[in-house]
């Protein structure tokens, strides 16, 4: 599991390698400036922690089945068939320690 | 909302830009429209927005939202962010040549340098890792008093806009 400093690290020289980046404002075309360059940094960065972090959640928001093919499964075979469901989605999708 | 639309604005990726940004809100108009039809050049990236001071996004942690996730394979969930670094209005799109993200935004108080700026937002759009169309639809506001000029779009990890991406900035004229 990375620190939040080796991820910001890893971004930034990401964006370091991706140079130039540009940007278009009206319809001008220019690269960025060292601001945005700053904050291109900051960002992918952020989407970096995030994705480690918290990127289990939308994982498993995604991986359980339907709320009412969740209660057909209780309904016609009960909870404990219903728990090894969504205990597999849990196990695929873990939570960082 | 009855009225007509005046064209401020626009600005088209060509494939190599990784921030669209429209500007021009002042007081002319009450109430700005922002459309806009985009789509990332790599797969599964979220869409960060942002208002503007001066043509410079504003990069601080004062983006709260409030939107309903629609989703066409299941039940529709809840996106609720205070204190956010942007809003995002849609994430994990997909590249496919095919399939645009398209959303039209209602931009209310922008030009107040008293007031909060506040959207209302509705979108479509194509989620890579569901697959499937989602949409967001509710609302979202930069809660400094301040006057913004204009909106800002990146993709996450500054992913390129795919050629012919396209922002609109429209005055909702009475």
């Amino acid at each position: 599991m990375a620190t939040k400093e080796e991820l910001q690290a890893i971004a930034d020289q990401e964006i370091e390698d991706a140079k130039p980046l540009n940007k278009s404002v009206n319809g001008v075309v220019s690269e960025f400036s060292d601001d945005d360059y700053a904050q291109a940094k900051i960002d992918l960065g952020n989407s970096k922690w995030n994705a480690q972090q918290f990127g289990y959640i939308e994982a498993r928001q995604n991986a359980y089945p339907p709320i009412t093919d969740q209660l057909d499964e209780i309904y016609h075979n009960g909870i404990d068939a219903w728990k090894v469901i969504i205990k597999k989605v849990k196990d695929d999708n873990p939570k960082p320690s | 909302m009855a009225g007509s639309l005046e064209k401020i604005s626009e600005t088209i990726s060509t494939g190599s830009q990784s921030s669209l940004i429209v500007t021009g809100i002042n007081s002319t108009y009450d109430v700005y429209v922002v459309q806009f039809y985009v789509r990332p050049v790599d797969n599964d990236k979220d869409l960060l927005v942002r208002v503007t001071t001066s043509g410079t996004p504003d990069t601080d942690s004062e983006y709260d939202m409030a939107t309903k996730f629609l989703r066409a394979d299941t039940s529709f969930g809840n996106t609720p962010v205070t204190n956010g670094v942007n809003w995002f209005f849609n994430s994990a799109m997909a590249n496919d040549s095919d399939k645009f993200v398209n959303a039209t935004l209602y931009l209310f108080n922008f030009n107040n340098s008293s007031e909060f700026s506040f959207v209302t937002v509705e979108t479509a759009g194509f989620n890579d890792t569901i697959p499937g169309l989602v949409g967001e639809q509710g609302g979202g506001v930069h809660t400094v008093a301040e006057a913004n000029d204009g909106f800002s779009l990146q993709w996450e990890s500054n992913s390129n806009f795919a050629s012919g991406s396209k922002v609109v900035l429209y005055g909702l004229k009475k």
